[in-house]
């Protein structure tokens, strides 16, 4: 067996340093990983049965129905991918190509305006090493690492002593976090939060722009003009900033433009650059591959020959306006994740659930089909949150298919 | 029975924001079934002084709802230390999520962390269980 290093799927930070003990093939000790990484990477305790109609079957029975629900579909929709690999990714895109099917994933009502905008060009970008080494300035913006990538802070962002930034955050680093509260990142962050009302974030980046501008900055919750004024200094004096954009600023934005015009502004001076804070450890993956088959990163109708996009075809609205009629899921728990009347309606449809574990979505579903769980039981590659791929190793082994073996049975059935 | 059982009990609106959780994250990739994902995800921090306007007290059922659905969930004080009256706070999840709305004004992104709602004092009812929500 590989000695390791091994790569945790916890997140999307990919931490490429962990360590495992193992005992009868079984993961029974996990280091340097955090505390929610360790539980991934020691797997669930409700293992996903094989199923139809709540009856355990075998493999080969699931598969034959999984692909019969699916042909018979006027609209299936193939949603999930966060947690699968590339090659799994490729494959469900492949198999939502040939059904004609709707394919969208969690990045349709997450990090997508953000990984679209850079994968267009629209704002630049840079790697989670070279903000280890060089980044002066560090921006939380709508994100609370300590609790959605726990080792953030100290393998990239702020406690290290990168090759440029030798005296770490002592010195060498400014954090700043702009939030609507004081959280875990901002207590040890320390005095530099800016506290804004709920949905205030394209008030407060114009207020930045006219202070970057040298205009007084105005905000409609009155915040003393003198500190935000401050901070643009700060980020005028940047050598390289980077803003760690989270789902509390994306889901302020109706549109990107308020951060276009901002981030312009701030390379007028210095350099900045925008990694979004993605939460499931393949989502960029999916949508790096998405586009570069379709153009899209999320959210594709396969229509014959051609190809649909847009909100009409995001998982929320399919669902809303019922267009599906049949759904397969893959690592991916929409029951549990989707508002709760989007939820009722999607439970209402036949469901098929490719995933390691049992979930809200599973126990709902008509077929389940368990899968080996990427960076324990299997390998293959994924996207960081930067754009950067890694490699997955396999820890242990198992019986149990990869999604990716799992989707190309059901296209061969089908 | 006293005469109190018949009273409505009065409303607050309340404005609930949505946030990760360690915590609730481990015990979802440990079992989304478990009990300490259940206990952390159903509870609502709410601002010290909102908590006396309503008369609630820490640990105390709440009724939270909306067009979209009801919860019954564990009032808690906030931790932040500023005051937030009129925001709550949610670690997200099937709870939160049974508040969110469909409607999407055609976006296809629900507002997952602004939620209105309105959230009174609760006559004995239980938290609301994961099995109740779906």
């Amino acid at each position: 067996m590989d000695k390791g290093p091994f790569v945790c799927t916890g997140c999307a930070l990919l931490c490429d340093d962990i360590a495992v003990e193992l005992q009868d093939n079984r993961v029974t000790r996990v280091d340097t990983a955090c505390r929610k990484g360790v539980s991934r990477m020691k797997g669930c305790v409700s293992p996903m049965p094989c199923t139809v109609d709540g009856k355990t079957v075998d493999e080969n029975v699931a598969i034959r129905e999984a692909a019969r629900i699916l042909k018979e579909a006027r609209h299936p929709l193939v949603f999930g991918h966060g947690n699968s690999t590339l090659e799994a990714q490729q494959k469900a895109i492949e198999l939502a190509r040939k059904l004609g099917a709707h394919i969208d994933d969690t990045s349709s009502f997450c990090q997508g305006p953000l990984v679209e905008a850079i994968l267009n060009n629209k704002i630049p970008t840079c790697t989670l090493d070279e903000v280890r080494h060089m980044a002066d300035v560090i921006i939380f913006w709508g994100a609370d690492p300590s609790h959605s990538h726990p080792r953030h802070l100290s393998m990239y962002s702020y406690f290290p002593r990168g090759k440029q930034r030798q005296r770490g955050w002592e010195e060498d680093r400014t954090a700043i976090i702009i939030d609507v509260r004081k959280s875990d990142t901002a207590v040890i962050c320390g005095d530099k939060l800016y506290e804004i009302p709920v949905g205030a974030d394209p008030d407060f980046m114009n207020a930045l722009l006219n202070a970057l501008s040298n205009k007084v900055p105005k905000t409609p919750f009155n915040m003393d003009p003198k500190r935000i004024l401050e901070l643009a200094n700060i980020l005028k004096k940047a050598e390289f900033g980077v803003v760690f954009a989270g789902l509390g600023m994306v889901y302020s934005l109706d549109s990107l433009d308020p951060l276009f015009s901002l981030m312009d502004k701030l390379n007028e001076t210095s350099k900045f650059h925008l990694i979004p804070m993605v939460g499931q450890y393949n989502m960029r993956g999916f949508d790096h591959t998405l586009f570069r088959e379709t153009g899209h990163i999320n959210r594709v109708y396969f229509r014959g020959e051609e190809i649909e996009h847009g909100p009409q075809q995001s998982v929320i609205e399919l669902i809303s306006n019922d267009i599906i009629d049949a759904a397969m899921i893959i690592g991916s728990d929409p029951l549990a994740s989707l508002p709760g009347p989007i939820a009722k309606k999607l439970a209402k449809i036949p469901l098929i659930t490719i995933d390691p574990c049992e979930n809200l979505t599973s126990r709902r579903s008509k077929v389940t089909i368990p899968s080996a769980l990427s960076g324990v039981e299997c390998d293959g590659t994924a996207i960081r949150m930067d754009g950067v791929e890694v490699v997955l190793k396999q820890i242990i082994e198992t019986n149990k298919l990869t999604d990716e073996k799992i989707i190309a049975r059901i296209m061969e059935e089908i | 029975m006293g005469f109190g059982q018949f009273l409505t009990e009065p409303e607050f609106k309340f404005i609930i924001v949505t946030h990760r959780d360690i915590f609730q994250n481990t015990a979802q990739e440990s079992s989304r079934f478990s009990e300490q994902y259940a206990e952390l995800s159903s509870v609502i921090r709410l601002d010290k002084d909102d908590m006396k306007k309503i008369g609630v007290k820490a640990g105390d059922s709440v009724i939270v709802k909306n067009a979209s659905g009801r919860v019954v969930l564990k009032a808690e004080s906030s931790i932040l230390e500023q005051p937030h009256p009129g925001t709550a706070f949610m670690i997200n999840g099937p709870w939160a999520n049974a508040l969110v709305a469909a409607d999407t004004g055609g976006t296809g992104v629900p507002a997952f962390k602004n939620i209105e709602a309105v959230l009174s004092r609760s006559k004995e009812e239980k938290v609301t269980s994961l099995d109740e929500l779906v």
